[in-house]
């Protein structure tokens, strides 16, 4: 469990790292909160939900935002 | 408890400054799907993210049955000569019914659908003032008349004087 | 669909008090002043309480227009 735990903190840090915080800024306000969300969280299921698209679309906006999927 | 709760619930108690007291009562509230397509505004959103982030919210999947009872409802209260039910409102008092969570609603439609509707009387449903006075009673809130008056205030919800009257509020 | 008349007399007789209190509250100058189709959601709503009928007409999510409501034409939620 604890491993899991650290993993997650591990991807959180590569998903901040790695983020293009100025392309994300520049978003409608639903958008950033999704892609803030996920970049948090890793979770592609309720980002797409919060930035109201289907998972592909999310996930074609998560790689213009230069979010690593781990 | 576990809550389901609906666009009109949600978009008043997220102005509330103490919105996240509503957390001591649910260890879990169900946004549905057709609830979260509805909302917009920033302070919505990033609330419910930040629910979703701490595992008090999730979203509810549209699942067909539960669908297909909704649109029932819908269709069968437009016969009536009173407000009838949208269908988002009508899939939370279904879900409500059928998993027994409390129906977190405001909205005229929903409320009265489970007060005249025999099959669906047993649905538990809290609108703010019902959650502000469990809030009261549990001890999270020191006094109730003045947070109600707060409530109302902060959203802009007005309750009435019958409700009030009816819990000794006024 | 059994259907208690008591109970649904009492509730026509709420949404009646909850139309008043709209219409009361309302800043019916700030209603009037604005675009045809902003004024009739408005309107719309202060009547019925459908917010999302309203919303809808407005051409808005249904959080936006009830915080427009709220904030600039002082219509509260009643409900």
């Amino acid at each position: 469990m604890e491993e899991w735990i650290e993993r997650f903190e591990e991807a959180r840090e590569l998903r901040r790292k790695y983020a293009d915080w100025n392309f994300i800024k520049s978003q409608p306000v639903r958008l950033r909160i999704a892609l803030d969300y996920y970049i948090e969280t890793g979770d592609l299921y309720n980002a797409s939900r919060l930035a109201g698209m289907t998972m592909e679309e999310f996930n074609e906006l998560r790689i213009k935002a230069r979010i690593p999927s781990i | 408890m576990i809550a389901i709760t609906d666009t009109s619930f949600l978009i008043d108690w997220v102005k509330y400054t103490k919105r996240d007291l509503i957390f001591k009562l649910f260890e879990l509230i169900y946004i549905p799907e057709s609830v979260f397509n509805e909302v917009r505004s920033e302070t919505t959103l990033l609330w419910i993210a930040e629910g979703l982030e701490n595992n008090k919210m999730a979203i509810f999947p549209e699942i067909s049955e539960l669908r297909n009872e909704a649109l029932r409802l819908v269709l069968e209260t437009r016969r009536l000569p009173i407000r009838s039910v949208d269908f988002p409102e009508a899939y939370c008092v279904v879900v409500g019914k059928v998993q027994n969570y409390v129906v977190l609603t405001e909205n005229g439609g929903a409320l009265a659908l489970v007060n005249y509707y025999d099959e669906y009387k047993e649905v538990k449903v809290m609108r703010a003032l019902e959650v502000l006075i469990e809030l009261y009673k549990r001890g999270f809130i020191q006094e109730i008349k003045g947070e109600v008056k707060d409530y109302s205030r902060q959203t802009n919800h007005l309750f009435s004087n019958r409700d009030l009257r009816k819990y000794g509020l006024i | 669909m059994k259907i208690d008349e008591k109970a649904l007399e009492e509730w026509i007789e709420r949404f009646e008090e909850a139309r008043e209190l709209r219409r009361k509250y309302a800043d019916w100058n700030f209603i009037k002043s604005q675009p045809e189709r902003i004024k009739i959601a408005l309107e719309y709503y202060v009547e019925t309480g459908d917010y999302r009928g309203a919303a809808q007409m407005a051409e808005m999510a249904v959080d936006e227009f009830v915080n427009i409501a709220k904030e600039k034409a002082k219509i509260p939620t009643v409900d």
